[in-house]
């Protein structure tokens, strides 16, 4: 009889390992939360935050997830940090009190608990993000995804990309409109670490 | 027409001029003239980024006691005759709301840091106030003062990397420039009052010290500023006309704007960090 009951337990032991929630954490090397603007009607000035932090848990058979990250904000680089001949670089102004003001906010978070699935595969993503001390809804995209374990650590690992947008203007950031755009692109590449 | 009023010279400088111009030629024989320099800085808020005080942060706090102090002071100058006390109380009481005004970055620092600094701030803040605010009798002097500190925390925010706090300020420097050149032109004084005095005096101190905090403006560029209401009290003849003595007295303090400006330029060059 044991035998049986031991038999039955281990069969049942994977499913439930599927069916409960998992905890992943971003790695940070892996991760990173890039913005697109529109510059003069000319072309598309790409920026991105070298510094971010974050957690998600995602259950595939309840199809529930939630996620949060933090991106500091005085990490932001857009490829102009020397000041050259100018008084300050692009990147320096971005963190002044016309933009990012990240003596003030030093961080911005995205915090998302209504997950949409493909299946097992998740699809969007509705949060809030909070910017310069107002928050508001912001619906990202999972346009890639992918869940395997490491291929040298053995951990399982799910990336992909994610992408979004708002109104930078939303969130009191007015400065430079409209010859820097007011619609902002987001493009979130991240790679997670199973808890 | 957008794409004029979007330009920061525009924004900055020339409709704050303007409306400084308009407030203090129509509002002088009120004995009100003193709102010329709240008339230049509401313009430039205005057309930067608008009237928002939600959620409140640094910024909006400024702008917000920008707009209270004149309102404040047109009913001092109405209500009674203002004794020598009332410049150091209210210099004290400006330091002090200083303290509430950059709350939010205070406490993100050390507390040691967050002592030094922020007593460091409400003592800049209070000298600007307390010391412009002893100008209300003296038109000229008032205006010089007012015009030298607008402009040189103006250009000195833009050094620093802040264009909305370069032109609130330097909207406060035109408006100023107004002011005087209205005197210059008509050869009459017309009142500056608590109203003119407490409101440039404020808002230079406290946009200055928001420069400091949010942007990357060096603390020594205060200390330089900091003397330009005393260079407004500068002995010159009372015989001379009244433009005489408005180009003396702005030559005075815009040379000392002049030196705080050089210095931010030498630091975001690396030369004295």
């Amino acid at each position: 009889m044991k035998q049986i009951v031991a038999g039955l337990a281990f069969m049942l032991l994977p499913s439930a390992g599927v069916a409960s929630p998992e905890s992943y954490t971003f790695d940070p090397r892996h991760t990173f939360v890039h913005f697109g603007v529109d510059h003069n009607d000319f072309s598309t000035i790409w920026g991105r935050f070298d510094r971010s932090s974050g957690k998600f848990t995602i259950d595939r058979q309840a199809k529930t997830g939630t996620l949060e990250v933090v991106v500091e904000t005085a990490s932001v680089s857009t490829g102009d940090g020397v000041r050259g001949d100018r008084p300050r670089s692009r990147d320096e102004h971005l963190r002044s009190p016309d933009f990012f003001n990240s003596a003030e906010f030093p961080r911005m978070l995205y915090k998302a608990s209504t997950v949409k699935f493909n299946g097992e595969v998740p699809v969007e993503l509705q949060g809030q993000l909070t910017l310069l001390g107002v928050s508001r809804p912001v619906t990202l995209a999972v346009d890639r995804w992918k869940c395997a374990p490491h291929a040298v650590t053995k951990r399982m690992i799910c990336g992909g990309n994610a992408t979004g947008a708002l109104k930078r203007s939303e969130y009191g950031m007015k400065w430079g409109i409209p010859a820097t755009g007011d619609d902002v692109k987001i493009l979130v590449t991240f790679e997670a670490i199973k808890d | 027409m957008q794409d004029w009023l979007i330009h920061p010279v525009v924004q900055g400088a020339l409709l704050p001029f303007l409306a400084g111009l308009v407030a203090s030629a129509l509002l002088a024989p009120l004995r009100l003239a003193g709102l010329a320099a709240v008339a230049g800085f509401a313009t430039a808020v205005y057309l930067v980024v608008g009237f928002e005080f939600s959620p409140m942060t640094t910024i909006r706090k400024v702008m917000l006691l920008g707009l209270i102090a004149p309102v404040l002071g047109v009913a001092a100058d109405f209500a009674f005759k203002p004794k020598r006390a009332m410049a150091p109380l209210v210099a004290v009481a400006s330091g002090a709301l200083s303290v509430w005004v950059f709350l939010a970055v205070l406490t993100q620092k050390e507390l040691a840091d967050a002592l030094l600094i922020g007593g460091g701030i409400a003592a800049y803040v209070a000298w600007q106030v307390g010391f412009t605010l002893s100008l209300h009798e003296d038109s000229v002097r008032a205006g010089a003062a007012g015009l030298a500190l607008g402009m040189g925390t103006g250009v000195a925010a833009v050094f620093a990397a802040s264009a909305t706090l370069g032109l609130y300020a330097m909207a406060l420097g035109s408006a100023s420039g107004a002011f005087l050149l209205v005197q210059m032109l008509t050869g009459r004084r017309i009142l500056a009052g608590i109203a003119f005095t407490l409101t440039t005096g404020l808002l230079a101190g406290l946009l200055g010290a928001t420069t400091y905090h949010l942007a990357q403006l060096p603390w020594y560029v205060l200390a330089v500023m900091a003397p330009v209401p005393l260079l407004a009290r500068l002995p010159i003849p009372a015989k001379w006309p009244v433009w005489g003595q408005a180009v003396a007295l702005s030559g005075a303090t815009l040379t000392v704007s002049a030196v705080a400006c050089y210095l931010v330029w030498l630091s975001s060059r690396g030369i004295s960090e």
